[in-house]
């Protein structure tokens, strides 16, 4: 049975549908990947874009009535998030990368992979059609905000939508889960002979650490999940119902104990690419490889106790709201480490300025701003003025739509003529950049005067004196909007055009063992494994 | 490079249709959930067949339990999407016993295989930290939430006691005990089944393997009997069911789980037996019974833990009386 | 242009702004926090300029770095770049002051933590509930004022202060050390007012407080809107206070809960008789 439709050719690719859907090659998965992530980052855009447009003004212009907008801000927070963000990071550019740069073949579980890459399209496929069954009594789709607290989840969303949610998310959860253990056995086991883990690359450290962070965090999410699923049923549990004893807040803590490690899983695989980046644009090794290597395993850790930051609000115990406040602060140490070492590693370089280095810069900078916001919040006597608000919502996007997303594009323009063998258009690729560099900033900048203000969050319609923040907002969605156009333009031209890429387009800087692959790299590369010299350094 | 001899030991598979089955597996199922516990049409009687596919089947399943069996239909999704998933599981194990007896696990795939299984054994029991987390939470601050809840302000203290029949009736001495020393005994009789294998004893491990299959079933059984004397408790009016309280939610959760758990082990140590009685796993190489092995320490390591928090300790502080 | 025109207006605001205070409900094109009415708030505001000058403080000079870096080091400059990858003293340098910066940070911050969780001896109790979507108010220390219902406005009657304004708000005197028990009746709702500096969520099952205490000569509405989603009618479930004098309070009281007409309410600090 394992031969089906299996066909030999010279290069060893076997035909159309074996490939792409019985496969069980780490590139081609990892391309698969990529095209699931760019797909759900146009359907996740779609959606933001939208939401712009309710709040170019107040009133309720597009939507039905505060529900059908909550279903799409809750919407495209899930998206981005686990279909876009995650899949695209960590099973796109993870996948095609890390065994390369390591020296394997190709992934510890093959089989595995692929299960990973095929649940998550049934995942979005569930959280698609959520969209179009009941919800609450107020509309179709599920609206209780991505974070998906009761009762509003349970009691307040009786319809199947909220199910199929829950499901897909489950289906998405053990999707990264498999993909975790799969990085782990193949990071801890298949490195070639002579790589020993202080000579790895940054970016498989980072998808090591971001791997184990997985393992540890999904299944508190699926876990708690799976408590929504049955405190939804008919006569089933307690857990968040308080009338039978249980306790809403409880839920908050599961799902954030999950939901900090995971915007870390969102950023460390981004701290990876852009150390890649930087040192290979600035003809230098990382400066101080091993403080950043432990930097993102310190990250990890941390990451792990402070999750209730989350929840200044919720009417916590001072004292624990004191320690959540201290550990919280401390992680701005090894992410500062982090920040000071990219300085560093261009400092004394020889910079060029190319598509992706442009990313990179664009990169630090905005992370820092998100960053730093992050710190402000982490205050929890200010977080009481701030928690809920624009302000929030800032500081995330900061991190997440320019961090996370500048990390994405960065190695995608780093990358591209590795995989696919072609080059892009560099004044596509600039328009790209400019117009989402300065529409990122147009959109989320005026977010934290919003918020400073005191505009909530997920607010469909708003008091006018909140008008002209949203305004600049709005417009500078429309500028991103142009931006992912020229993506989309860049990607096309690319493939028309077909310019070869050859195997080292990026000359001396770039020294990881992807570089010394044709490109794209052969089918199984590695036959022979190669060798690390034990003097090589970082 | 294409076409370069294979100069390394690890294993490149094919391409193999049990992903992509898996996927599709998956949608069924997950389709299958959402119908039979939230159903995603009414019962109006106005469309029998969609109803009879899409109605909630859980339904069904409590007027069949009542005896009145009025309503029909629902389960059949989940149930095709359980056989698929089944089906996939089977053709995809069968060809992982086949390309390990074709010797494609060589000692570093062999290595591989175990790092997987001990990430797997690990996320497994962060699971069952979010389970155990809950149940220390409602647990240990029961009487403080009573404390909060507006609706019973004037009576806290009655209300927190109301809480408690929820597990009054299982005796951590009794049943529990018996299947902690089921379990234990299992524990022994796995490793023994090792040894013998090690030693080439290939019948010494045939029973030592029979008796874990077999006091595996025995410990799945008793639960079941708690279970259903709980069920009936709740019947002749004792409050002793999920759908009670938030303590019983962590009861039956915690050990719902650990039991489906045990349920998953013991299928899995019975493959391997076939495997073992038709001539498989050899004295050096057998990681497939290892892998069943260790998750059966697991299991009987979470146990422990259920035993002696959810049926000892936490019956003394009074919170299960 | 709408946006064209705002934002030339708001440009001259954002010139004027520093010499104008702020008032107790959002402002046009505001871009800081809303003006403080309660020594909490005041603490707050002063935490946060102190945290804000910090952060920017660190963010302009990883820009200024990166700024010169990029002007130093480009290929154009510095054609032959240097193979430095360690300095202890730097490595060293890069831990240590920003564990510095954040030890200076988290005093105050403990202390405003503390100053606005450690309930102090308050002299009034009131109780709000979230209900979907409106919100209760009773007031338990005074019998005779019975708990009622504060409904959002509909944009007709409300004017300008649509998704702010209510039907009845609630009352409390100046300079007065109140409890805010905060509970739900079903969904999880938030009882923020920013410019008392008090935010806390409403969660069924469970009852949290807050306090606050209105300065003197703060007289005035109120306005805050519930801050954590609670279904669709989230956005419309505006929190309306008026703050009033200690007398106007008791006749207010006095008088069952409504203001006679001889009472002046007050309306955005402006001083208006109620008809
Ligand atoms: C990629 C995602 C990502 C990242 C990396 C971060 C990073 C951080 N976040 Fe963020 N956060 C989110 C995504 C992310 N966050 C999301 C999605 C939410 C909202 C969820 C929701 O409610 O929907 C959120 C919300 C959120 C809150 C809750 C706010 C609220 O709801 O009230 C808080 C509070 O503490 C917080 C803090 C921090 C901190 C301290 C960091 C730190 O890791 C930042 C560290 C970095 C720096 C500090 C900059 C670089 C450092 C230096 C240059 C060194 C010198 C600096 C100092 C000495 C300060 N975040
Ligand atoms: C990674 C996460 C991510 C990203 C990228 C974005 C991007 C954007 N977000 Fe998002 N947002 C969230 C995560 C994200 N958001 C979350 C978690 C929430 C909270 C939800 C909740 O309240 O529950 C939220 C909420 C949120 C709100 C608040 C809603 C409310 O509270 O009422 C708003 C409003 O303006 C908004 C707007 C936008 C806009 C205009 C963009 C634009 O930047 C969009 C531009 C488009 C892109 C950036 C996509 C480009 C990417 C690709 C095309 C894929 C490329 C892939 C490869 C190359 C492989 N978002
Ligand atoms: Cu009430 Cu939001
Ligand atoms: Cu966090």
């Amino acid at each position: 049975m394992a031969g089906i439709g299996y066909d030999d050719h010279d290069d060893g690719k076997p035909g159309f549908f074996a490939r792409w859907f019985y496969s069980t090659n780490h590139k081609d998965i990892g391309t698969l990947y990529l095209i699931f992530g760019i797909i759900s980052g146009i359907i996740g855009g779609y959606l933001s874009f939208m939401m712009r447009m309710e709040l170019s003004e107040p009133g309720i212009q597009i939507f039905e009535n505060g529900h059908a907008y909550n279903v799409f801000a809750s919407m495209h927070g899930l998206i981005m998030i686990f279909f876009m963000v995650m899949p695209a990071v960590i099973g796109g550019f993870g996948n095609w990368f890390v065994p390369i740069m390591i020296g394997a073949p190709d992934m510890a579980f093959p089989r595995m992979n692929n299960l990973s890459f095929w649940l998550l399209p049934v995942a979005l496929i569930c959280l698609l059609i959520s969209f179009f069954v009941p919800g609450s009594a107020s509309g179709n789709g599920f609206g209780g905000g991505w974070v998906m607290y009761p009762p509003l989840s349970t009691s307040g969303a009786p319809g199947p939508a909220f199910d199929f949610i829950i499901i897909g998310l489950l289906a998405a959860g053990f999707s990264s889960i498999f993909g975790a253990i799969n990085f782990i056995t193949t990071i801890l086991n298949m490195r070639a002979p002579g790589m020993t883990m202080h000579k790895m690359p940054l970016f498989a450290w980072s998808v090591l650490v971001t791997a184990f962070l997985l393992l540890l965090a999904l299944p508190v999410l699926a876990a708690s999940l799976f408590m929504l699923f049955t405190d939804r049923i008919d006569g089933g549990t307690g857990f968040f119902d308080p009338a039978m004893g249980g306790d809403p807040e409880m839920f908050q803590h599961l799902f954030w104990f999950f939901g900090h490690p995971e915007v870390y899983i969102m950023i460390l695989p981004a701290f990876g690419m852009v150390s890649h980046v930087v040192s290979t644009f600035s003809k230098k090794p990382i400066f101080g490889y091993l403080g950043m290597a432990y930097a993102m395993v310190a990250i990890g850790v941390v990451g792990f106790v402070v999750w209730a930051h989350h929840m200044y609000t919720v009417g916590m115990d001072v004292d624990l709201k004191a320690y959540f406040l201290a550990a919280t602060l401390v992680i701005a140490v090894p992410t500062g480490v982090k920040i000071f070492s990219w300085l560093a590693t261009m400092w004394g370089g020889s910079i060029s300025f190319s598509i992706p280095m442009q990313w990179a810069l664009a990169f630090i900078f905005l992370f820092v701003l998100g960053g730093v916001t992050g710190v402000m919040l982490a205050n929890a006597g200010v977080d009481v003025a701030l928690h809920d608000t624009y302000y929030v919502v800032a500081h995330f996007h900061y991190v997440l739509s320019m961090g996370a997303v500048f990390g994405i594009f960065c190695g995608f323009y780093y990358w591209f003529g590795k995989m696919s063998g072609y080059l892009y258009n560099k004044w596509l690729a600039a328009a790209h950049f400019w117009l989402f560099f300065i529409g990122v900033n147009v959109i989320f900048f005026p977010q934290h005067f919003l918020g400073l203000n005191g505009m909530p969050r997920r607010y469909v319609d708003y008091p006018q004196e909140f008008e002209l923040w949203n305004q600049v907002s709005s417009f500078g969605a429309y500028i991103t909007l142009a931006g992912v156009g020229f993506f989309l333009l860049m990607l096309v031209e690319a493939f028309i055009r077909k310019r070869p890429a050859g195997a080292n387009y990026w000359g001396d800087g770039a020294t990881t063992l992807e570089w010394t692959l044709s490109s794209p790299p052969p089918y199984h590369q590695f036959n022979t494994l190669p060798r690390i010299e034990q003097n090589d350094e970082h | 490079m294409a076409g370069h001899a294979v100069e390394h030991d690890y294993h490149l598979i094919p391409p193999s249709p049990w992903p992509f089955l898996s996927g599709c597996a998956a949608l069924v199922w997950g389709l299958g959930m959402v119908t039979f516990f939230a159903g995603l049409v009414d019962r109006t009687g106005s469309s029998p067949m969609a109803e009879w596919f899409f109605a909630n089947g859980l339904d069904t399943l409590k007027s069949s339990l009542t005896g009145d069996g009025s309503l029909s239909g629902g389960w059949i999704i989940l149930l095709v999407g359980c056989l698929f998933a089944a089906y996939v599981m089977y053709g995809w194990w069968k060809d992982v016993a086949a390309e390990s007896a074709a010797g494609d696990h060589t000692p570093v795939v062999d290595i591989g295989l175990r790092y997987g299984m001990i990430m797997f054994i690990m996320q497994e029991a962060m699971f069952f930290v979010g389970w155990f987390w809950m149940f220390f939470e409602l647990g240990l601050f029961h009487k403080v939430r009573a404390t909060w809840n507006p609706d019973i302000l004037e009576n806290a203290a009655g209300y927190a006691d109301s809480m408690a029949p929820g597990v009054t009736s299982v005796d951590a001495w009794h049943l529990p005990l018996m299947n902690t020393l089921i379990l234990l005994l299992s524990g022994t009789t796995v490793t023994w089944a090792h040894h013998a294998l090690m030693h080439n004893d290939r019948k010494g491990a045939k029973w030592g393997l029979f008796l874990t299959i077999a006091l595996g079933i025995i410990f799945t059984w008793l639960q079941l009997i708690e279970y259903a004397e709980l069920f009936h408790l709740r019947e002749s009016g004792h409050e002793a069911w999920i759908g009670n309280n938030a303590y019983g939610s962590a009861f039956f959760m915690a050990t719902g789980f650990h039991g489906f758990h045990v349920l998953i082990g013991t299928i899995f140590l019975f493959v391997c037996w076939v495997r073992l009685l038709k001539g498989g796993f050899k004295p050096e190489k057998h990681f497939g019974f290892e892998a069943a092995a260790w998750y059966w320490h697991f299991v009987d390591v979470v146990w422990l833990f259920l035993f002696a928090f959810v049926y000892i300790i936490f019956a003394m502080n009074g919170v299960a009386h | 242009m709408r946006l064209v025109h705002n934002i030339t207006a708001s440009l001259a605001l954002l010139l004027i702004m520093p010499g104008i205070a702020f008032a107790n409900k959002p402002t046009d094109g505001g871009y800081w926090l809303q003006d403080a009415a309660t020594p909490v708030m005041e603490e707050l505001t002063k935490l946060h300029n102190f945290v804000f000058w910090i952060i920017l403080g660190i963010t302009l000079f990883v820009m200024v770095m990166m700024g010169w870096i990029m002007f130093r080091f480009s290929a154009k400059r510095n054609p032959t770049a240097s193979k430095t990858t360690h300095h202890v003293g730097l490595e060293v340098a890069w831990t240590i002051v920003p564990i510095i910066i954040l030890l200076v940070m988290v005093v105050p911050s403990m202390r405003l933590l503390y100053f606005q969780d450690a309930l102090p001896e308050t002299e009034m109790t009131i109780k709000v509930t979230g209900n979907t979507w409106n919100w209760e108010y009773a007031y338990p220390d005074h019998p005779n004022v019975e708990s009622f219902i504060s409904n959002p406005l509909e944009k007709e009657d409300a004017g300008d202060l649509y998704l702010l304004k209510t039907d009845a708000s609630l009352v409390v005197p100046v300079d007065t050390k109140i409890k805010v028990l905060i509970t739900s009746s079903n969904n999880l709702h938030s009882f923020a007012v920013p410019a008392f500096g008090i935010k806390m969520d409403a969660v069924p099952g469970r009852i949290n407080e807050t306090w606050f205490e209105v300065n003197p000569g703060k007289e005035g509405t109120y306005f805050g809107q519930c801050s954590e989603l609670c279904g669709v009618n989230h956005y419309k479930m505006p929190i309306e206070i008026e703050v009033v004098s200690k007398e106007d309070f008791q006749s207010w009281v006095a008088n069952d809960g409504a203001f006679t007409t001889a009472v002046v309410s007050y309306d955005n600090g402006s001083i208006v008789l109620q008809d």
